[in-house]
């Protein structure tokens, strides 16, 4: 071996960490620089979570309950004494019982809300509940508990009697992942209801969205309602998306820089629709 | 590989609580914390594929951009391994802000590889906060992955070697 391939396989082997982990970065930045427009990639591995985590997730909501139970009943007990326990189990139980009751008819509501809501649009869907929560700093995803096996398929739309909450992004079996509609991929067309001017809901990250490519000549207002257009082919036409909260005149003078509130407030979303199937383009 | 396979179930659990009863709550980056004990402690190619292994699983399960977190974990298995050889991390302090320091790059990493991806993300403030979080648990993260693998770790008795 001549001295100058020793050198070289020297050097491989001293800095092959270093090496390793640079060709592990390349391709890393290959896979996120691509996923935008191949979402199939990591089908395999993702099946496989969905099957895992959906009964993790939906075990540890329902190990939340128990423990909350077994709090209340229990634990808060220790230490009464054997007088006043009876009574205060008694209560217990009655405050526990109300408490569900509480719960059910706040359930019984909601379900009521969207069952009307379901029955008052044109096309069908499936109602599904939400099993996880996925809020990253840029990411902002779902959980809900139908899939494939329920009619659902990819880019279909999930609404809320409020408004738009997103479209499927990776569909399995019994579960279904939503990409959110303030996730910094999603981009929706939009029209400003009152006055009927276009453009682009997109997220950013944060709670908001942002109303992309709207004129400074455009009429918009603060307190706009902004609703889909219908021409992307994943949400039909006028559904509410937001209201509009700010408007600043962009850097280059053209366009404004709009924010727009979501009329559904994720954090208190427990059970959504999916539309069964892609409506027809708006006429 | 056993020191990814010790914390690969933690790593699920973890992501799988984040994603349900734990959701909204303030929690550190367990698998940052992970990667950056598995780097500065004996740093190995099997290492690096860990690293990457738990940022694509991250992203698989978050719903994230998938290599988005992987590529920031790999690169901070490098950067954090090539400073060990002139940082000791040995006290609570100087793990906890390097955790810091590591949390800030990658949300300052997943921030560019979104927009050169093309995607408007608003850069976001709120990450220094979050990994301050991190910082501040990991010290305590870090002794519950020492006893995980002092667990794993066959013991060796002086006595019987004479």
């Amino acid at each position: 071996m001549r001295g100058s391939e020793r050198n070289f396989y020297s050097f491989l082997k001293r800095h092959q960490l270093v090496l390793i982990s640079a060709v592990l970065a390349v391709f890393s930045l290959h896979l996120a620089l691509t996923d935008r427009k191949e979402y199939e990639r990591g089908y395999l591995l993702k099946e496989a979570l969905s099957y895992a985590l959906t009964p993790v997730q939906e075990t540890l909501l329902g190990a939340e309950a128990i423990a909350e139970g077994v709090w209340s009943d229990y634990v808060l007990l220790v230490g009464v004494n054997r007088e006043n326990s009876e009574l205060k189990n008694a209560v217990s139980v009655l405050e526990e019982e109300n408490n569900r009751l509480r719960e059910e008819i706040m359930r019984d509501a909601r379900l009521r809300a969207v069952l009307g809501y379901r029955d008052a649009l044109p096309f069908s869907t499936t109602g599904a509940a939400v099993t996880g929560f996925n809020v990253e700093r840029w990411t902002r995803t779902i959980v809900v508990n139908k899939g494939l096996s329920d009619g659902i398929g990819k880019d279909h739309a999930v609404i809320a009697p409020q408004g738009i909450v997103g479209r499927t992004l990776d569909v399995h079996d019994g579960s279904s992942r939503v990409l959110l509609m303030t996730d910094a991929r999603s981009n929706i067309d939009v029209i400003v209801q009152r006055t009927r001017v276009k453009g682009v809901a997109e997220g950013n990250g944060t709670d908001a969205l942002v109303l992309k490519y709207v004129r400074v000549i455009d009429d918009v207002q603060v307190g706009d309602k902004v609703v889909t257009s219908g021409i992307s082919g994943i949400f039909p036409k006028g559904l509410v998306v937001g209201e509009v909260t700010k408007i600043e005149k962009a850097r280059d003078n053209f366009f404004n820089h709009i924010e727009v509130r979501p009329a559904v407030d994720i954090k208190r979303l427990e059970e959504v629709l999916v539309l069964s199937e892609r409506p027809r383009m708006a006429e | 590989m056993k020191d990814f396979l010790l914390f690969l179930p933690l790593t699920i659990a973890y992501l799988a609580l984040k994603s349900t009863v734990l959701s909204g709550f303030p929690l550190p980056d367990v698998t940052l914390i992970i990667v950056f004990y598995m780097a500065h402690r004996k740093a190995a190619v099997d290492g690096a594929l860990a690293a990457f292994a738990l940022g694509y699983l991250d992203d698989a399960m978050s719903g994230g951009v998938l290599g988005a977190s992987s590529f920031s974990l790999v690169i901070i298995f490098a950067a954090v391994h090539l400073l060990s050889k002139v940082v000791q991390f040995t006290t609570p302090a100087i793990r906890g802000g390097g955790v810091f320091a590591a949390s800030v790059l990658k949300g300052a990493l997943a921030y560019y590889i979104l927009r050169a991806a093309g995607l408007d993300a608003l850069f976001q403030p709120g990450m220094v906060l979050e990994a301050a979080v991190s910082g501040l648990l990991a010290p305590a993260v870090f002794a519950l992955l020492q006893k995980t693998a002092d667990l794993a770790t066959p013991r060796k008795f002086k006595d019987n070697e004479n």
